[in-house]
């Protein structure tokens, strides 16, 4: 065992009123019932309870000084003990619990009626949100659809995709989010929608754009051609004499809103076949030399 | 938590040197509560650590009559914390983990 005048914390020399002093000091510090939280104040308070009953006794410290008895010896004297914390860790209901209310400050609920509720009355409370994203379809979110998606978290949740919906709109689902406590509601699943793009559709407001290719023959001649929209295909009038850049309007093949459907706006693209051949290049130049003209004319002194 | 009761003669020899009138004024002062049985007192085993506790305090550790109030009142409310916050810690704990995981963002976000 430590050396009791160490555990105190004194000199030798220290007179017994130095040492009543010290112990009470200790003792009041690491006392059990007073540090629930703290394992090691019990052992502490038992080493520094055994100190003093060697070095607090004027007999016993004279005896302990001559080398008569050792620290050990006394330890030994003092019987297992029960602390007050054993029968106080006992609750909720522990019988010495509330009765400082009395004096607590007024409008000072008690902890148990405040977390948990008074006689039965529970807390409330709505439960989070959650939030999730997912993708969808350039088409999906133009017309609308209902999907069915497990988010990464396990949870199934049945999605109502809007017509027209935005890249990066937040969908709220009543009810879908955390559960709620003590009866309270469930909060809402908060989901953000990514637009996947579309190879060949682009969103401008409430129309959709797209460039429709056109060979020179078509393009010179007129001609009616198969059109993609969001809402199938559709047939195009290529009006004769059409050049690259020209937009066709295709009324109400856009994107459904509030003030009514969108445009589905064609931009013609005239596009040479890949490999021209001889025929092809000789008749044209030849074509040209005749009838000259110049396509920079209109862009002046940009080109 | 009742338990065993025992009666004040008996409480008195098992604290040694406690006298009788010492104890009747920490039951006046509210420190220690008895079950009233008729005439007689009878007290439970938190009853008897309990002025066991307050002995030691007093005779020991030369706690004063005023200052055991204060004493007596920080501890009882501790103690009650500590109750409240462990049974707080098991509804905690039998949540699922997303929900603990959420409590402990919030707790430590506020804390």
């Amino acid at each position: 065992m430590v050396d009791p005048y160490e555990v105190l914390g004194v000199g030798r020399a220290a007179t017994q009123e130095e040492i009543r002093k010290a112990y009470r000091r200790l003792a009041k510090k690491y006392h059990p019932d007073l540090n629930p939280d703290d394992k090691g104040a019990e052992a502490r308070f038992k080493e520094i309870a055994a100190a003093y009953d060697i070095v607090g006794d004027e007999q016993k410290r004279a005896r302990f000084d001559n080398g008569e008895i050792d620290a050990s010896g006394a330890e030994r004297q003092r019987p297992e003990r029960e602390f007050y914390r054993q029968h106080a860790e006992t609750g909720p209901g522990f019988k010495y619990e509330r009765r400082w209310q009395g004096s607590a400050p007024e409008g000072e609920e008690d902890l148990f009626a405040q977390i948990f509720g008074e006689r039965g009355a529970r807390v409330r409370a709505r439960g989070a949100d959650a939030a999730y994203t997912m993708s969808v379809a350039f088409t999906e979110a133009v017309t609308g659809a209902k999907k069915r998606v497990t988010m990464p978290d396990g949870k199934t949740l049945d999605i109502t995709i809007p017509a027209g919906l935005h890249d990066g709109q937040m969908l709220r689902l009543r009810g879908q989010g955390h559960p709620g406590f003590g009866g309270g509601e469930p909060g809402d699943a908060l989901v953000a929608v990514h637009v996947e793009p579309h190879p060949i559709f682009r969103r401008d407001g409430n129309n959709i754009r797209s460039v429709l290719p056109v060979t020179p023959g078509e393009a010179l001649a007129g001609a009616k051609v198969r059109v993609a929209t969001v809402s199938g295909p559709v047939q195009l009038a290529v009006p004769k004499g059409s050049n690259t850049g020209r937009i066709l309007r295709l009324r109400g093949k856009g994107v459904p809103s509030a003030h009514g459907t969108g445009d589905h706006l064609v931009e013609l693209q005239v596009v040479l076949p890949e490999h021209p051949d001889d025929e092809l290049v000789r008749s044209i130049t030849e074509w040209e030399g005749k009838h000259p003209y110049d396509p920079r004319n209109r862009q002046g002194a940009q080109a | 938590m009742t338990g065993h009761l025992i009666g004040e003669k008996e409480l008195i020899e098992s604290v040694g040197h406690l006298e009788v009138a010492v104890l009747r004024r920490w039951i006046d002062l509210g420190w220690v509560l008895p079950h009233q049985d008729g005439e007689s007192l009878r007290f439970d085993a938190s009853d008897v650590a309990r002025v066991r506790l307050i002995f030691e305090l007093h005779y020991e550790l030369r706690i004063e009559e005023d200052s055991m109030s204060v004493v007596l009142s920080l501890m009882d409310q501790l103690y009650e914390a500590r109750c409240c916050l462990r049974a707080l810690m098991s509804a905690v704990a039998a949540q699922p983990e997303e929900v603990r995981a959420r409590i402990s963002d919030l707790a430590k976000a506020k804390g």
